[in-house]
């Protein structure tokens, strides 16, 4: 276990490295010394700069804030724990991590995302037919695009929509909207 | 009571009626006499938190632009109910957690008392009195609590005989605080609403700090009613947090075993929104806050948001519950996009001016039904 002046040294090391900014840096380490040094064990493996490096301060501090838990607490879980180990590169560990992390950080949006992503596949509109949505869900239109050809290809794809359109498919799109 | 450490009057306003009733309150207080437009050459407070050392410097000065302008909620894109704000003080005694004004007022922070109350009376009455016709609703609670300060400026005692003697327009007065002592002296003939912002009292100790309780405001709007004013609430911010159904539900059960319902004018409910700066702020001024671990979005105005499915929930619930507490009271939604109106009460206003027209019928005892908008069932 490093001392307090190692970590200290530690994360201004990696702090120029990586260029991350004073305010950041100075985030980072206003957290009690194990927050410190449990995230500077996750960044051996991300070694991410100042941007996703914020993005996992927000998280981290509004995790802490609603759950009542320490970000030391936060980064031991299980789930973060086989992100970290995912094989590949540091990008894929990153975006590993970072996708647990959101979990985690926003649950029901994550969850309802999960139900519109379900919902569209079982759409099973193929390459012709896609089936877009506001950011973050906001408002209340959303856009079906169909890709044709020719006439044949069209007239398929009509025909899919209307057979969803029928079976309920779309309207289970549509309920996977508000459901939380 | 408030007490800021100094009070500074603009040369020429010592001797206006606003000056002298805080100088009687507030004898020990040093006073500095200083120039036009003094702030602007001033440097701004300094320190970790020059906004909060703003609020403690007491400025007493004119207001040179227009007083009346409309709601900054008129935002493109979102539903609007027509509403005018006029201010009197700029910056508020209170400091809440979310308050937009540390933004808004990031580079003016000191706290502003405009001496010349008679050319806001003025600019309202070339308004409202040319118009007979049209109904009005004015608000001083826009850059300020309207009553936070009223024990020391008294400004309601020039604002509610002018209101009350006009059958056109209704003034609200939107407070977190239970400043009503000059009101419980004065004579409303309906036409002023009284309005609190309330929050479950678990956000209200956290993070609305310098305000009344949750159980102060609703002593305070109980005595108010029963003066002859007409009431309101507002549940805006709204706020997500772990337990926000129960905290929510049992504060409005609160609200209406307290107050009549009959004589509450509206109830309003807003989600909290705050700006990508405003974030940084609050992050900066209150890192303890709990508010920003909601599961909010940015949305298309530029302001996060919670998620929309979320929001539609929470307003859904409240509303089902508000409609059963107190069916005949009006409702509306401040800040809400087309698309969620449609979602919580089955349809969207056709224009602004259908919910200005719910909120200007006064809902007291109902000889005619208000035009609230029916909730969907959840």
């Amino acid at each position: 276990m490093a001392t307090r002046d190692e970590q200290a040294r530690q994360i201004a090391a990696y702090a120029q490295r990586k260029r991350v900014s004073g305010t950041t840096r100075a985030r980072w380490q206003a957290w009690p010394g194990a927050d410190q040094a449990a995230l500077f064990s996750l960044l051996q493996d991300l070694q991410c700069g100042e941007n996703h490096l914020k993005d996992v301060l927000d998280w981290l501090e509004e995790i802490v804030a609603r759950d009542e838990r320490t970000i030391a607490d936060i980064l031991e879980r299980r789930e973060l724990r086989r992100a970290r180990a995912t094989p590949g590169s540091r990008n894929d560990k990153l975006k590993a991590v970072k996708t647990v992390l959101r979990k985690i950080r926003y649950p029901r949006l994550t969850r309802l995302e999960e139900h519109v992503r379900q919902a569209v596949k079982a759409l099973a509109l193929g390459r012709a037919g896609q089936i877009s949505f506001p950011p973050n869900f906001e408002g209340d239109e959303v856009t079906v695009t169909l890709t044709a050809r020719n006439v044949h290809e069209l007239r398929d794809g009509l025909s899919r929509l209307q057979q969803r359109l029928d079976d309920g498919r779309f309207q289970r799109v549509f309920d996977a909207l508000d459901e939380v | 009571m408030y007490q800021p450490t100094e009070i500074l009057i603009e040369r020429g306003e010592e001797e206006a009626p606003v000056v002298q009733r805080a100088l009687a309150k507030l004898p020990e207080l040093p006073v500095r006499i200083v120039e036009k437009n003094w702030e602007q050459k001033e440097a701004r407070p300094s320190g970790r938190d020059p906004f909060g050392a703003g609020k403690r410097r007491l400025f007493f000065t004119r207001q040179r632009a227009r007083f009346l302008e409309h709601c900054p909620a008129g935002t493109p894109g979102l539903v609007c109910c027509n509403y005018l704000v006029v201010s009197l003080i700029s910056n508020c005694p209170m400091d809440c957690s979310y308050c937009f004004l540390q933004e808004y007022l990031a580079n003016n922070p000191i706290l502003k008392v405009f001496t010349n109350s008679d050319d806001l009376l003025e600019e309202v009455a070339q308004v409202v009195d040319r118009q007979p016709w049209r109904q009005f609703r004015i608000g001083t609670g826009e850059l300020s609590d309207s009553l936070a300060l009223d024990t020391l400026l008294g400004f309601s005692t020039d604002l509610v005989p002018f209101f009350a003697a006009r059958k056109n327009v209704l003034l609200e007065l939107k407070t977190k605080s239970d400043g009503i002592d000059n009101l419980l002296r004065l004579e409303s003939h309906g036409r002023v609403v009284v309005s609190w912002s309330l929050t479950p009292p678990a956000i209200a100790d956290m993070e609305e700090h310098g305000t009344a309780s949750f159980a102060e405001r609703l002593r305070a709007a109980q005595r108010i009613q029963q003066a002859g004013y007409k009431i309101g609430f507002h549940f805006d911010p709204l706020i997500e947090y772990p337990n926000w159904e129960t905290d929510y539900r049992q504060a409005l059960e609160q609200v209406f075993t307290t107050v009549e319902p009959r004589g509450v004018a509206w109830v309003s409910f807003g989600s909290l929104r705050i700006t990508p700066s405003l974030r940084k702020v609050i992050r900066q001024r209150f890192p303890q806050t709990r508010l920003l671990s909601g599961e909010q979005v940015l949305c298309e105005d530029g302001k996060w948001r919670t998620f929309q499915a979320l929001r539609v929930k929470m307003y859904r619930r409240l509303i089902t519950q508000l409609n059963s507490l107190a069916p005949l009271v009006p409702v509306y939604m401040c800040m809400e996009t087309a698309p969620v109106w449609q979602k919580v009460f089955g349809r969207a206003p056709g224009c602004d001016k259908d919910v200005a027209r719910s909120l200007t019928v006064p809902n007291l005892g109902h000889e005619t039904a208000p035009a609230a908008f029916d909730t969907q069932s959840n």
